[in-house]
């Protein structure tokens, strides 16, 4: 902090800068300096960099023009020569405070910071009381003012941080949503684990603040007392006012935690959730590349209702099933012999799915699905019919139109049904009809 | 409690949507903003016929199914699967992932790159082309109401909280991170079947009856069932 010693006060080795130059330069170059800032809050700049910067804001302006205004500034001691770099410079650390302010902008401090000035006040209470035991009214109203000021920093301080705070949570929220949430809520964790939750330690009920306020209050009402029974050494008003603001500095600690927590917690649950989510999923797929897709412990699995098959199957279907179930036996597997030749036609193999949904899409639009059926399959099984009656009638590529109920032939039976007129479901009006095919 | 059905009047809708496995959320309306009004009567009228509805804070509706009736579901493995790996492949971008399955989007031209990527997974959920993709998983995140899709866009809607949830759990699950060290069995989930139309379409057999299993029974299991069973008849 020289150059606070340098700013403020004379020193041997350096002249007092007179304040009002100082105050006139800023105001007279604020254009100039504003811009300068954002370079300065990044880090120093060499001379070259900084004639260039002047430049660009100053397009009339001769090389000597900017000489002269740098040379300005470095003796007003606006501008200071980083140490062990002549070359490079920096706005002097007060005036950068004092921009800052200016700009409205806020740079977080350490929760250390707040824990040194309770500490100072604690000692300051000490003094205090030393001082009103001596009897003297001097050194007393002098330490009162000394605390008084202290507090009057911690307030400063902590207005400044619950700023800055929000300037975090307002980076974090606004910044790209396509970064990842780590990179983007670095400063929100970061701010948490360095400020917020020593915050929380040293405002707790057994923490340093509320110690030393405690004590600070202590010692203030003990005197109020002792005042109305020796004599009075200061006025009861500066004790009242002392006293008033340093429970206002409780107050205001309290809420700036309280502020603190409400604005940067959500952002925080959301990134440990999201670091969660994305170890989870690799949780996860280590386990299925591992031990396969049933590797996800059931507890873990979302459940589905689905609604009862809908489609027709009928009763010798599911005995026939479970009778060549029963009657399982594993057989030898007999190869073809390559100097056979196969007798008769060869087996039909069944149709799938997938094939009769293609060939139906291909013959839209069917006036009747099942003429259409009986068409393909003259000589197909009348269940085997049905199944593919219901099946593709609730296709959803299709659109379906009930029909009136009619009889239709197959090879073996005569089936009574309300058959469907199909229509691809792109060009048709939509039909809202669930109306079902019942057999006879 | 005294159910007025006058006031239900999106009852049919509602029941026939859930009844499918649908989620409902704010991107139907009509029938979430029934449901949010009229939340109690739903849940019990549901109730009262065996269904039981989950209302969800974050903004969804479904049904569970019974968990006596529950079977291994492919589909819910499928579209966990698919959430696992959209995670990763997204983080892997340097994408935020939450942002992207919590009312984020993603284009469909993104799904041949996920499948590249991720061949030997989607393999398991038996995904081995782009259709297969699409039909077995983006079609059916559409059907469930996890997802919408508008000219090329999937746009994930908040039921997929629920495999995001997975996600957690699984991250919370000492066990599965235990298990991955170990040769011990995971355990099977267990949750209800496919919906038929998926099934059929993938089958080969026509006459596939797989709807008709009852129970999660290994074919050994049921053979040896059925040997029993007309054992018994003989004797």
């Amino acid at each position: 902090m020289q150059y606070n010693c340098r700013f403020y006060l004379p020193t041997s080795g350096h002249p007092m800068i007179e304040p009002k130059r100082v105050l006139r330069a800023l105001a007279e170059h604020w254009a100039l300096l504003e811009p300068l800032c954002e370079h300065f809050d990044q880090g120093t700049l060499s001379l070259s960099e900084l004639r260039l910067q002047l430049a660009a804001q100053q397009l009339e302006s001769t090389p000597q023009d900017i000489t002269n205004l740098l040379d300005v500034w470095i003796r007003l001691d606006i501008l200071v020569p980083v140490a062990k770099s002549p070359n490079r410079f920096e706005l002097n650390a007060q005036i950068h405070d004092f921009l800052s302010y200016l700009r409205r902008e806020h740079r977080l401090g350490l929760c250390l910071e707040i824990e040194a000035y309770l500490r100072h006040l604690e000692r300051l209470a000490g003094y205090i009381q030393e001082a009103f035991e001596a009897r003297d009214a001097n050194d007393l109203a002098r330490q009162l003012r000394l605390l008084d000021m202290r507090v009057r920093d911690v307030l400063k301080k902590l207005a400044n941080d619950e700023q800055a705070l929000v300037s975090v949570a307002e980076r974090a929220k606004t910044s790209d949503r396509q970064i990842p949430l780590r990179q983007r809520y670095a400063e929100v964790l970061a701010t948490w684990d360095e400020y917020v939750e020593p915050m929380i330690q040293l405002v707790n009920a057994d923490g340093a603040f509320e110690q030393g306020v405690r004590k600070v209050e202590n010692v203030l009402l003990r005197m109020l007392t002792d005042q109305q029974r020796l004599g009075h050494l200061v006025d009861d008003d500066m004790l009242l006012r002392t006293h008033a603001r340093i429970l206002e500095m409780q107050t205001s600690a309290q809420l700036t935690l309280r502020h603190a927590r409400e604005l940067l917690l959500p952002l925080r649950e959301e990134a440990r959730r999201h670091n969660a989510v994305t170890r989870g999923a690799a949780l996860a797929l280590s386990a299925i590349r591992r031990r396969g897709i049933d590797a996800v412990p059931q507890a873990a699995m979302p459940m589905f209702t689905r609604p009862q098959s809908t489609f027709l199957g009928s009763a010798n279907q599911v005995e026939a099933y479970v009778y060549a179930l029963a009657r399982f036996e594993p057989k030898p597997a007999r190869f073809p012999k390559a100097n056979l030749t196969r007798k008769g036609e060869p087996a039909q193999a069944p149709r799938t799915v997938k094939e009769m949904v293609e060939r139906c899409e291909e013959a839209l639009p069917m006036p009747d699905l099942m003429v259409w059926l009986l068409e393909q399959e003259p000589t197909g099984a009348t269940d085997e019919l049905l199944y593919w009656f219901s099946r593709l009638s609730r296709e959803k590529r299709f659109k379906r139109e009930r029909l009136e109920r009619r009889e239709y032939l197959t090879l073996e039976h005569r089936v009574s049904l309300r058959s469907f007129a199909l229509l691809s479901s792109k060009d048709a009006t939509p039909e809202n009809s669930e109306g079902t095919a019942h057999a006879s | 409690m005294h159910l007025d059905l006058s006031e239900l009047s999106q009852l049919a809708p509602i029941f026939r949507e859930l009844f499918k496995g649908y989620h409902v959320s704010r991107r139907d309306p009509e029938l979430y903003a029934q449901l949010s009004n009229f939340q109690d009567q739903y849940r019990t009228l549901f109730k009262a016929l065996g269904f039981e509805l989950i209302c969800d804070t974050r903004g969804f509706y479904y049904f569970v199914p019974d968990l006596a009736a529950a079977q291994v579901n492919k589909t819910a493995q499928r579209l966990a699967l698919f959430t696992f790996i959209l995670v990763e492949h997204l983080a892997d971008q340097g994408r935020d992932p939450v942002a992207v399955l919590d009312g984020g989007s993603l284009g469909r031209d993104e799904l041949p790159s996920l499948l590249e990527k991720y061949r030997d997974l989607f393999l398991q959920a038996e995904v081995q082309t782009q259709e297969e993709l699409e039909e077995k998983i983006m079609r059916r995140m559409t059907q469930l109401g996890f997802a919408s899709e508008e000219v090329g866009i999937y746009r994930f809607l908040p039921p997929m909280h629920r495999f995001l949830d997975v996600c957690l759990s699984v991250q919370q699950d000492r066990d599965l991170a235990a298990s991955l060290h170990s040769d011990l069995p995971l355990p099977t989930p267990v949750l209800i079947d496919d919906d038929s139309d998926e099934k059929l379409l993938q089958t080969d057999d026509p006459l596939d009856l797989a709807e008709f299993d009852e129970t999660e029974e290994t074919e050994e299991q049921a053979l040896a069932r059925a040997i029993a069973d007309e054992q018994e008849l003989d004797a």
